[in-house]
């Protein structure tokens, strides 16, 4: 059974922060997307009005990880906001390593950003799955989460610096 | 922004998306969560010149003699992957004022403002049966990325909120 605390990031986590990003954009086989790096993690998580959250996942060094690390698991997040119902609480990225699965690390990591959320006043906690994730919307489903692009057609539009660039040139 | 306006907004276009039932906020809400030091969303307005002010009515809001045709509420968000980025919450323009560009106008000006910031994307949703926003925004060189990637949006809320902060499985 994994020994484990769960803390908020600090500026000296960065690096083990990235690391996580990237191991879970691998697994989602978009690894070549991640293009941030430590110093915009840095200026972008720690300053006055910061444009992220971070909950991290520690073992005790004795039990670290087979490639030496003890940061083995975390959740990004940030505030959004619901003209209707208000504040919302937005969970960008949330990832355990896989050696250290199976021990309720998940479970606390969301325990922990859902008492974040009612501790804010947020209505709703909001997140994005990929459809073929079958495992993880099992796993968010039987937490009472809904498919708004199922349930009721949400379909997520993206536009890249390029086409804003345009669109604000068009004046 | 004033907030008288843009709570009119919100019920306008909760109304057009059918479901106004689901308003729970107030004004009081909006005052405190916008305008305060660390304001959890932006606003941007679009008015028109006192001459050329709204005629018709719209819904039950008696909207006659507005200046104030349309709005565009955004916050900033973050990727994992890129960065910096600015979500676009709600894009509304009174029924009588579209076709004129003003839609367009307040987009681009959400995406200059995110731009400023240093976001590289702009993110929002968009409704399956709404088919006339859906052409709007691809004819700006937006894609869909729950059609092309397979990303779902998902909730958790209420009663399933409440038992998960509590460690219920």
């Amino acid at each position: 059974m994994a020994n484990f605390i769960l803390r908020k990031a600090e500026p000296k986590d960065v690096s083990d922060i990235l690391r996580l990003i990237k191991e879970l954009a691998k697994f989602e086989e978009m690894e070549d997307q991640v293009i941030l790096t430590e110093k915009d993690l840095l200026e972008d998580g720690f300053g006055d009005h910061p444009f992220y959250h971070c909950i991290l996942a520690e073992v005790p060094k004795q039990q670290q990880s087979a490639d030496g690390h003890v940061i083995i698991g975390f959740a990004m997040y940030y505030f959004t906001y619901d003209p209707w119902i208000g504040k919302l609480l937005y969970l960008e990225d949330f990832y355990v390593m896989k050696e250290f699965r199976g021990f309720g690390i998940g479970s606390e990591i969301l325990k922990k950003l859902s008492q974040t959320a009612v501790r804010t006043r947020c209505s709703s906690m909001h997140f994005i799955v990929a459809e073929w994730n079958k495992s993880s919307i099992e796993f968010y489903k039987r937490r009472g989460a809904s498919d708004l692009s199922l349930e009721e057609g949400w379909r997520l539009f993206k536009i890249d610096k390029q086409n804003l660039l345009k669109m604000t040139d068009e004046e | 922004m004033d907030i008288i306006t843009k709570t009119l907004f919100v019920m306008e276009l909760a109304e057009y998306e059918k479901v106004s039932d689901q308003v729970k906020i107030a004004q009081r809400d909006l005052e405190q969560d916008g305008f305060s030091k660390n304001p959890f969303f932006h606003g941007i307005i679009a008015e028109v010149p006192e001459h050329l002010k709204s005629k018709e009515d719209s819904c039950m809001y008696f909207f006659t003699g507005h200046t104030k045709v349309g709005y565009s509420l955004y916050f900033y968000t973050y990727s994992s992957w890129k960065g910096r980025a600015v979500y676009m919450e709600d894009l509304y323009v009174m029924p009588e004022f579209r076709g004129k560009g003003i839609g367009k106008a307040l987009m681009s000006k959400v995406s200059q403002l995110g731009l400023a910031a240093g976001c590289t994307q702009l993110n929002f949703t968009v409704l399956d049966w709404n088919k006339s926003s859906l052409d709007f925004y691809l004819k700006q060189g937006c894609w869909d990325v729950t059609s092309d990637l397979g990303y779902h949006c998902m909730r958790c809320e209420g009663d399933a909120l409440e038992h998960l902060a509590q460690g219920g499985l």
